[in-house]
This record gives C-alpha cells, sequence and structure tokens, in this order.
C-alpha cells in the first residue's frame, strides 16, 4: 500500500468537490490509480482525457506509482 | 444593390443623377510590385454574404455622411493580372468636393471594412494571401509608447516590431476583454477579431469591452469601436464568422501571431493544428470557474493535440455557461495571453514548453513541462514502432481514426473508433493507427496501463504506413 496526494483541476475540482485530498491504496500504476478515481468519484471523463502530472513533468499512464507522489489530474479546459 | 462583387472584368455603367454636378469614378487597377517585391498577378476571395452586406452598409454610410446623391461600388474577385481592373468606385454629388471626398474615404474604409482577401503571387512563384492595409507610424505614437519604449527590452527597434506585427483574435469574449486592450495599447499594427456572435447580457459581467447598449450588437463591430477609440491609428479588420475549417486557413494566413479566445475545444483543435500546418504561433487559453490554463504553441513545438489529441465531448469539460465563471478569470487570462504575445514579438522568452495552471482561489500558479509528440515516442516504449522497424503482416491493423476522417488504409485492416477500442478484447498483436501517432500512443499507454499486453502504436500515424 502506499499513501498519494492529489490535486484535482477545472472540471475534476468541480466532480470531486475538492481540491487535494489524500488517498491510500494498492494500485501499481498511474493509470490504474487514475482509473479508480474515476470511478469511485463519478470524474465523468475517459482516462484518455485526463493527463496526470508529477513533480512538474507529464507522465505515463504504464508508470509506476510511487509512494509520497503528488498527482496534478490536468482535463482539457473549454471555457473562454 | 450599391455594392457588389464581380468574377468576371468589371464593365460599369456611369451613374447619372439629375441633381449631381460632380461624378467621380475611381478605378484600383493591379499593379506589378508591392513591398519591394515583383507581382505577376492576383487573386480575390471574399466571404460574399459579409462582404456584400457590410459593402452595402459601407457606401450607405458614405452616402449619408458626404450627402452624396449617390454612389456604387463593384469589387472583383477571382485571378486577375496586371493592369486588370479590381474595384471600381463611383460617386455623385450636388458639388464636386463632396464627391471626391467620398471616392477617396471609400477606398480606405473598404480595405478594413469588407472582408475581402487578396493573395498576391510573385515573380519567384511565390503566392501569399495578403491582409490589406499597412502597419502605421505617427508622431502621436512616439509619445503614446515613450514609457514602454524606456524599456531596453522594447526601445524604438521593438516598438516598429509592434507596429508592423498583425494578431488575430479568434473568440472575442471573455479573454479578449483582457488581451485586445493590452495588445492595442501595446502599439500592434493590425488586429483581426473573428466572431460570429453578437452581445448578451449574460456576457457583460466578464466580457468588458462591451457596454450594456451593445447587447444585440455584433461583439466584432463593438469590439472594434473599442480597440479604436484606444488607438485610432490601429488597422482593425472584423470577420464575423465561425472559424471552422473551411475559412480557418485564410483568416490565420494573415497574421504574424494568433490569439485564441474561443470557448470549444474542437475550435481550438482545429486553431492549433492550422497554426502548426501554416507556421503561426498561437496563445491558447481557457477557463473554469476559478482557475486558467494558458500555452503558448510554436510551430513545430509541443502543440495542444499533444496534451489533448482526442477532443472530448464538449459536455464532459463544462463551459462558462455550464460551470460558471468569475468575470475576472478570463480577464486577466487574457491580459496573460497578450504578455505572450508581446514577448514574442520582442524575441523574450514565453510559454512555448509549459502548460501554465492558474488557481484564482490561492493565487496558485503551477507549471507543467510539456513534451511534443516526437519527444514523447523518441524510442522511449518498445510498443511505439516505427513502420519501417516491424513486419507488418505480424499485426493485425486497426485503424482508430473518426469514421469521416481520410485518407482510407489501402491494406487490410479494421476499424474500430478510438472510444470504442478500451471495451475490445484484443486477441492478436493489434498495431493501432490514427491521423498522427498522437491517439494510437495514448490509447496503447492506456491499455498497457489497464495490463493489455500485445498492442501497439504506429508513430507518425497513417502516413508513415501508406509511404511504404
Amino acid at each position: 500500500m502506499k499513501t498519494v496526494t492529489i490535486r484535482y483541476f477545472a472540471v475534476l475540482r468541480e466532480r470531486r468537490g475538492l481540491a487535494v485530498e489524500q488517498k491510500t491504496t494498492s494500485c501499481e500504476s498511474v493509470g490504474d490509480f487514475v482509473e479508480t478515481l474515476i470511478a469511485e468519484h463519478r470524474l465523468g471523463l475517459p482516462p484518455a482525457l485526463i493527463r496526470v502530472a508529477i513533480e512538474g513533468e507529464f507522465v505515463d499512464p504504464a508508470d509506476p506509482l510511487q509512494e509520497g507522489s503528488e498527482l496534478v489530474l490536468i482535463p482539457p479546459v473549454a471555457g473562454g | 444593390m450599391k455594392f457588389s462583387l464581380s468574377d468576371a472584368p468589371i464593365a460599369a455603367e456611369h451613374i447619372t443623377h439629375n441633381a449631381a454636378g460632380g461624378f467621380v469614378v475611381f478605378e484600383g487597377k493591379v499593379r506589378n510590385h508591392a513591398e519591394g517585391r515583383s507581382v505577376v498577378g492576383l487573386e480575390y476571395e471574399a466571404f460574399p454574404e459579409m462582404a456584400l452586406s457590410q459593402g452595402e452598409a459601407l457606401v450607405q454610410e458614405a452616402i449619408e455622411r458626404f450627402g452624396l446623391s449617390e454612389a456604387r461600388v463593384i469589387h472583383r474577385v477571382g485571378q486577375l493580372t496586371i493592369g486588370d481592373t479590381a474595384v471600381v468606385v463611383q460617386t455623385a454629388s450636388p458639388h464636386r468636393r463632396e464627391a471626391f471626398e467620398a471616392c477617396e474615404w471609400i477606398m480606405d474604409q473598404l480595405k478594413w471594412r469588407v472582408p475581402i482577401w487578396k493573395r498576391e503571387t510573385y515573380s519567384s512563384g511565390v503566392a501569399e494571401w495578403v491582409v490589406p492595409g499597412e502597419a502605421v507610424s505617427s508622431p502621436v505614437d512616439d509619445e503614446m509608447f515613450a514609457r514602454q519604449m524606456r524599456l531596453p527590452e522594447v526601445g524604438p527597434e521593438g516598438q516598429a516590431a509592434l507596429a508592423g506585427a498583425r494578431v488575430l483574435l479568434v473568440g472575442v469574449g471573455g479573454l479578449a476583454a483582457g488581451s485586445l486592450p493590452s495588445l492595442v495599447g501595446s502599439g500592434i499594427g493590425t488586429l483581426g477579431l473573428v466572431d460570429a456572435d453578437l452581445v448578451e447580457l449574460s456576457n457583460l459581467h466578464r466580457q468588458t469591452l462591451f457596454a450594456a447598449s451593445d447587447v444585440g450588437r455584433l461583439k466584432v463591430e463593438r469590439a472594434a469601436v473599442f480597440a479604436r477609440r484606444l488607438r485610432p491609428e490601429l488597422t482593425v479588420q472584423t470577420f464575423p464568422v465561425r472559424l471552422a475549417g473551411g475559412n480557418a486557413e485564410q483568416l490565420v494566413s494573415g497574421y504574424d501571431w494568433i490569439v485564441d479566445g474561443t470557448d470549444s475545444l474542437n475550435t481550438k483543435l482545429l486553431l492549433d493544428r492550422v497554426c502548426q500546418q501554416l507556421g503561426r504561433p498561437l496563445v491558447t487559453a481557457s477557463v473554469h470557474q476559478f482557475e486558467g490554463q494558458l500555452m503558448t504553441i510554436r510551430p513545430g513545438g509541443p502543440c495542444l493535440a499533444d496534451l489533448f489529441p482526442e477532443p472530448p465531448p464538449e459536455h464532459c469539460v463544462g463551459t462558462c455557461a455550464q460551470s460558471g465563471v468569475l468575470g475576472v478569470v478570463p480577464s486577466l487570462m487574457g491580459v496573460l495571453q497578450a504578455n505572450e504575445v508581446i514577448k514574442g514579438i520582442l524575441g523574450l522568452p514565453v510559454l512555448d514548453d509549459k502548460l501554465l495552471l492558474f488557481d484564482f482561489r490561492t493565487l496558485e500558479a503551477t507549471t507543467i513541462r510539456r513534451k511534443s509528440s516526437g519527444e514523447l515516442s523518441s524510442g522511449s516504449s518498445t510498443w511505439d514502432v516505427d513502420a519501417t522497424s516491424i513486419n507488418l503482416e505480424s499485426f493485425e491493423l486497426v485503424d482508430i481514426r473518426e469514421p469521416h476522417e481520410t485518407p482510407e488504409l489501402t491494406r487490410p485492416h479494421r476499424k474500430v473508433p478510438m472510444a470504442e477500442c478500451y471495451e475490445v478484447e484484443w486477441q492478436r498483436p493489434t498495431l493501432f493507427v490514427c491521423a498522427s501517432g498522437r491517439r494510437s500512443y495514448r490509447l496503447v499507454a492506456d491499455l498497457r496501463a489497464r495490463g493489455v499486453r500485445g498492442v501497439f502504436s504506429l508513430q507518425g500515424g497513417v502516413e508513415c504506413l501508406e509511404r511504404d
């Protein structure tokens, strides 16, 4: 099990109802973890439309999930 | 009809009017040079509906303004050669002076008020779309820009670069409320405005270019009035149309910098693609509730499609109308867009390799480094494959593009749109193909993250497949 921090942006924050949270998970990859978040919190976007960044860099869904990481979840934003 | 377009040589009958003592006829002809280059021919193209209505309004305005008895304008469209008549303006008034003045005024106004594009073909064989109107420099400017020119990064050279710059704002709403005043104030020479919408009451809390009395009127026209009030020397071109596949190239090609102020992801992705094709830098921004995103996209650099290759259904991501937005959010993001354009024109660093996320609740700015698809897939994954290094026969080929996308693949293949690929159980080694290799890369990355094996993405997309 590992504990990570998640920061939600834009429509994800709106749907989740909060900006930051910590979670403990057994997921091995970033992609797996994002999918569990989508299902658990009904984030309403397919995984392909959520980009994840860690420490200022975008990461791949296949990348391993590391203990203590802060994941920034970024959806596309349309408003102008 | 006082204003008309003609795709054949103009044969204008002279206007007559018993109350008029002065008749002026002006003929504009194609000359053999433009800004030091030798011209061999040109082509005019118009948005007919808009050109006709705006042209008609212009001639009517001239009649009222100068007290003319009659006026008429005929403009050519299509291919013209040296010496051909491009435009005929006829004015008639009781006395000659008004007829002369009105004729010149109509020609001046025509250039920036009526959407007609000119494509010059030079003796070198190169052809370019030219947006009419010249960058201006007047004694007024020296005083207006004195504080800015004092900056070592600007100076007279920087100010001249700004005066020569043509900037296109696509979408004249909340973001433009920030970008337009800052851009015009900086002294850019030419501003193009694209938006088909009318001002609505629900726009005013954030779209501060407009007044309550503007409700129901065209946004581009009211924004043009705002811009000219700020700087009368500015050349403003208005295009009351929606940017779409059919007009995007023409609109973008006439400008040096493109500023995305739209509220649609499909339009943003279209602009992204067209700017990459035509080699124009793009500054894009979006807002959501208390948040803004911004990035600058250089030709050949990481682009919007690298980040979000698949246009999502619009309702998935929330618009200002659905999710709400604080008025200052688009305004400030627009100011930051103008900052990017101004820095770009001055040759200063811009945000071309990062995405900026700005949270207006905490005033926290987060930047995330972006990579181009080339960098993303540069041999970092064994499943992102090059058509020349594999035996294509050993894969099941799957085209994940949308049904309308062309060209068709010539090799045997299955068609499964990307969104449906997540539900399929892939039995044999499968090679996914899309237009550029971006969507297939994301799909395979996602599938592999779910533990699916034997799935591969073709680098470079359809073109690389058909080349072999």
